[in-house]
């Protein structure tokens, strides 16, 4: 069931001094299966986007489609689309408040009227996706626990209503590199069951790990969608958007730059293979 | 959700009466205070009218923002209205309907003390239009700096008051924010009775305190770190300083008293 945006246009305080467009005539539809990354520069207006999803923030103009239904219609009923339509905040943990760590997973099923059976089961369910041991901190406080596991239990708690799609708002922002790895690797695993997931990142290293497509954001427009490959093949543009790029990329700009019959990489192992090549048939100097 | 709200009205033109000195914008509205009480008939109010049109003017806040500095007001208006007009005492008759008697001295009344409610708010609300909420508390501090005295904590009590003011939208945002991520967890802050209502507010309260506390942590290690030691010895980056302009303003206000007082006094 793919999420459609269409001629999304949200603009802030509008009539008052302090009018301003945050959204400008968004076009983009979000696949079944996909994990879209989102990436453009502070204030491009990716978390408004984010917002969009799942009903929190309704357009001024244009619409947001679900299975081809308007979601700010009136017949919609939007806690239900908020539980197809996961989103996670930036700096989840920041939004922990229960007593132990099961109930605070639990709040939202709860909300969704589930038989207590169900709730503990999806509490474990969610707990083992991202890698929490329910036995060992099931029943303590999230706020005794590290950041990177308290960033996991946030995203538990939303994991646990089992949304169709994820959306995502920077979630590796502030974690240690220990923690970030696990968290990219319960990402990558929650895409390869099924889920659909829109990521937020400003690590371009990240996004070009594990986006299946990119959609690039310039002041409050979409400047371009495309896969990875034919988005970092894009330097000049993104470095002029003031974006940064993966570091192979940026490694395989140079080479070239120097003359190097090397591919267009964005991903390590990618570019190591090209090294590869280059080393064994003897390096072909273009200049 | 909670956007609309805007704390601190003031409104960032430049005129005559935002470069005031604060301390000269607080006496002279203590000054224009007394001046409204002062007023004894409804004669008394025409110079009121008339300096609060003259500073309105000069201020270059719109019309339009200072009635909406009455507007919460409207129902303790309507209450001192109704409530002098059909219980007032006296004795001449302007309104017999069934048992629905309006006095003279009843309507005089009910204008009387509605104009005064609307007199003061106005023109408070014209000093808080035309001065930055910290601006003013640095009015008031230095006002009350002759109170350390008898052991009043004048630099505390601003301090507090910058500090509270500089973290209410803050907080606010923060509010917003952690609304929005339990409304995305099915959370329902708008309907059901009080008491689920109430208890839907503790997902949002929680996390909001916690954040407090922890800001509130963060910011005294910042003071610390910087040497903060309290008021003792502290100097000042933008130094008051009064000017032509406020005793101009003095000498307005001061003709203001002087008309009131007249008018009362003739009349």
């Amino acid at each position: 069931m793919p999420l459609t945006l269409q001629n999304v246009t949200h603009i802030y305080q509008p009539g008052s001094p302090f009018q301003s467009v945050a959204l400008s005539d968004i076009n983009l539809t979000i696949d079944d299966g996909e994990l879209l990354a989102l990436i453009g520069h502070t204030g491009s207006g990716k978390s408004t986007l984010a917002q969009h999803l799942n009903g929190l923030m309704q357009p001024t103009s244009g619409a947001v489609l679900l299975d081809g239904e308007d979601i700010n219609s009136k017949d919609t009923d939007k806690r239900r689309l908020r539980f197809q339509v996961g989103l996670v905040f930036q700096y989840p943990e920041y939004q922990l408040f229960e007593e132990t760590v099961e109930k605070d997973i639990a709040f939202g099923p709860k909300n969704m009227g589930l038989s207590a059976g169900e709730v503990k089961d999806r509490v474990l369910a969610a707990m083992d996706m991202v890698g929490l041991s329910y036995e060992e901190i099931g029943q303590k406080s999230p706020f005794e626990l590290s950041g990177g596991q308290m960033r996991r239990v946030a995203l538990a708690g939303v994991l646990a209503m089992q949304p169709r799609i994820l959306v995502l708002d920077e979630p590796t922002a502030g974690l240690d590199p220990r923690a970030r790895k696990f968290l990219l690797e319960d990402i990558q695993r929650l895409h390869r069951e099924g889920t659909t997931v829109v990521m937020i990142s400003h690590s371009m290293d990240d996004v070009a790990q594990l986006a299946t497509r990119i959609a690039v954001m310039e002041k409050g427009q979409l400047a371009m969608t495309g896969t990875p490959e034919e988005i970092f093949s894009q330097y000049d543009r993104l470095t002029g958007m003031g974006l940064d790029v993966p570091q192979a990329s940026v490694l395989s700009h140079r080479l070239r730059g120097k003359g190097l019959a090397i591919d267009n990489c964005y991903q390590l192992s990618c570019l190591a293979d090209e090294l590869e090549k280059l080393l064994k048939g003897g390096a072909p100097h273009a200049s | 959700m909670l956007r609309d709200i805007t704390l601190g009205q003031y409104y960032p033109v430049d005129s005559f009466v935002h470069q005031l000195d604060p301390r000269t914008k607080i006496l002279l509205t203590l000054g224009y205070i007394i001046a409204v009480f002062m007023a004894s008939n409804l004669l008394a109010y025409v110079p009121i009218v008339l300096f609060l049109v003259l500073a309105i003017r000069v201020s270059r806040i719109p019309a339009k923002m200072m009635l909406r500095s009455i507007r919460p007001l409207r129902v303790l208006l309507i209450f001192t209205f109704v409530l002098n007009l059909f219980f007032g005492a006296g004795d001449e008759v302007v309104f017999r309907l069934g048992f629905i008697v309006i006095k003279y001295e009843g309507l005089m009344n009910a204008l009387h003390f509605s104009l005064r409610l609307i007199f003061l708010v106005m023109g408070t609300s014209l000093m808080t239009l035309t001065t930055p909420p910290v601006v003013l508390t640095d009015g008031l501090e230095k006002l009350a700096s002759p109170l350390r005295v008898i052991k009043f904590p004048a630099h505390e009590m601003a301090m507090m008051m910058t500090i509270a003011l500089r973290f209410i939208p803050t907080l606010v945002e923060e509010a917003d924010k952690i609304m929005k991520a339990q409304t995305a967890r099915g959370a329902d802050f708008t309907s059901g009775n009080i008491k689920q209502r109430t208890q839907a507010m503790i997902p949002l309260l929680v996390p909001l305190f916690i954040s407090a506390f922890r800001r509130a942590g963060d910011l005294a290690m910042a003071m610390e770190a910087r040497c903060y030691h309290g008021g003792e010895g502290r100097t000042r980056l933008h130094v008051l300083k009064y000017g032509v302009k406020d005793a101009l303003a003095a000498l307005v206000v001061l003709g203001l008293l002087a008309a009131v007082f007249l008018v009362g006094k003739l009349l």
